[in-house]
């Protein structure tokens, strides 16, 4: 597959600090991925995600060495505004990254910012919409919307710019669950149906787990793991030493599998623990 | 959605002009009877609006302030004959009737002037506003944008205000004390946190324009405006009536 973003050896000091907020990073993403990145509390997450949309280093000063090349451009060689185009940026907070009065509005900020005729304009803001699932908020008041809908506003205003690669900054961390599975369906519809490439950077791992292809952890900075969910989820040391949220189900079922019952794949969701604990009971003759 | 009338129809613009209009026949108009009548065609257009019910709570608010206006010019002025006199033994607080006719004229052209603006925004979109600005008058875009996102977060720093109060509260920490000192006091630790907040926030809002391509150059609207033959007729039909108020 087609490599889409690159970071090579990247690292980035805020103002004076004597600590890296990134230390000699090095990620790669092809298209097509699902890319759910985790750590703890000031591992980078968000200084990686400001370094991918060109924030850093235009807007956010620094020191910082190394290069993040995106669609085989460097980012710190190409204005935010024509990076904005190949990623599109959601962030945490639903209510400062919002600009406008209305839905509709919202979607159109950024075409609008690319001087698109009207013309155009439309029907991007309806395929937007359609993508993420909230056509019929089309005409509605932001005030009025719940902070999931509110959320997927933002991934519509993001999608209608059609970028190659979605990135994530916790867009769940103000919402519910219920807020913040409509938002992980909406990603895995996306990177399904839609083929979007998405990085997702996120806190909530048993959120998140399910839907991702790949899971990489951040610690101080630097890339401390990166396989399959459910092959990091078995090594229960790192996520105890990385402060990790270690999934219920999946601890259940390391459990088991320390006593010797279990030895199939980890399940990630209560559906799949179900299952697995079915085949088990059979299997052993409880039921 | 709100509701749609000719006067939600109609360019910003052509509601400024009404405005500006009204606001200049409150100048010319001397007496309390045309002014009334200027202040009824102004809750005249927001009844055809179908906003009249919207705008009552500011209109009210207005009618409160002019009546403060009444009261406090009213005991200043001594030309004329005394109607009567508040506290007669000490004679303060004469009231004349030259003073009342002027206090009710000036409290009268106060609302009515003013009248118009809660209908303004009551039937135009804010970002219609600035677009309107934008290409009409030729205001730079970032200015508009500013202004518009700034009314924006108005609401958004209640909010805030209302948690950090809860906070404090929650605390055990007393902001209701009647002492002046104390109450003013009380205001840095409510300031500071909402200060720091809205920093956070005026980061990720530059953030997020940023990476949405903002200032990048010209920009186009989604809902470009334009100016319709009932535009020109209420524009003329404003300007007209204004002219004739200042003739005669």
């Amino acid at each position: 597959m087609e490599t889409l973003i690159e970071v090579q050896n990247f690292t980035f000091y805020y103002g004076e600090s004597p600590v890296p907020a990134l230390a000699d990073l090095n990620l790669t993403v092809r298209r097509g991925e699902f890319v759910g990145i985790t750590g703890p509390t000031g591992a980078g997450k968000t200084t990686l995600a400001l370094a991918l949309n060109g924030v850093i280093p235009h807007f956010q000063g620094g020191r910082w060495s190394g290069r993040v090349v995106v669609a085989g451009m460097d980012t710190a060689e190409t204005p935010c505004s024509r990076l904005a185009r190949i990623i599109g940026s959601v962030f945490q907070d639903p209510e400062a990254q919002l600009v406008a009065t209305d839905v509709e509005e919202e979607v159109a900020f950024g075409l609008e910012n690319q001087a698109l005729p009207r013309e155009e304009m439309l029907p991007r803001i309806e395929e937007a919409l359609t993508m993420v699932g909230i056509r019929d908020l089309r005409h509605r008041s932001l005030k009025e919307l719940s902070g999931g809908q509110k959320q997927r506003v933002a991934i519509a205003a993001a999608l209608a710019m059609r970028p190659a690669v979605l990135v994530l900054d916790e867009p769940t961390s103000e919402l519910d669950p219920q807020g913040t599975q409509d938002v992980m369906e909406v990603l895995r519809l996306l990177n399904r149906e839609h083929h979007l490439t998405i990085v997702l950077l996120e806190q909530k791992l048993a959120a998140m787990a399910p839907y991702i292809s790949r899971l990489v952890c951040l610690h101080e900075g630097r890339v401390v793991a990166d396989a399959p969910p459910r092959e990091i989820l078995r090594r229960e040391k790192l996520l105890r030493e990385l402060g990790l949220e270690d999934p219920p189900v999946a601890a259940f079922f390391r459990q088991l599998q320390r006593a010797g019952l279990y030895s199939r794949d980890l399940p990630l969701t209560v559906e799949e623990g179900r299952e697995e604990l079915g085949r088990l009971f059979a299997k052993e003759g409880i039921l | 959605m709100p509701p749609a009338s000719f006067l939600h129809n109609l360019h910003p613009l052509t509601k400024v002009v009404w405005s500006l209009a009204v606001v200049t026949a409150a100048f010319f108009l001397q007496g309390p009877l045309p002014l009334l009548l200027l202040w009824a065609s102004v809750l005249a257009v927001a009844g055809a609006g179908k906003v009249l019910r919207q705008v009552l709570p500011a209109l009210k608010g207005l009618a409160l302030l002019a009546g403060l206006f009444f009261l406090f010019q009213v005991f200043l002025i001594r030309e004329g004959n005394t109607v009567f006199t508040l506290f007669p033994a000490k004679g303060i607080g004469q009231v004349t009737d030259v003073g009342l006719y002027a206090c009710t004229v000036l409290a009268l052209r106060m609302l009515a002037m003013t009248s118009t603006i809660p209908v303004l925004l009551a039937t135009t979109n804010p970002k219609d506003m600035v677009v309107a600005f934008v290409e009409k008058l030729k205001v730079p875009y970032l200015y508009a944008f500013m202004l518009v996102t700034s009314l924006r977060f108005i609401p958004i720093l209640q909010e805030q205000l209302d948690l950090v109060l809860q906070a404090q509260r929650a605390r055990g920490r007393d902001l209701e004390g009647r002492n002046f000192i104390k109450r003013v006091k009380a205001v840095v630790p409510l300031a500071l946190p909402l200060l720091l907040v809205s920093i956070r926030r005026s980061r990720t809002l530059a953030i997020s324009l940023e990476t949405r391509g903002f200032g990048s150059g010209p920009r186009t609207h989604l809902r470009p405006l334009a100016f319709r033959p009932a535009d020109i007729a209420a524009t003329a039909a404003c300007l007209l009536l204004a002219f004739l108020v200042i003739l005669l």
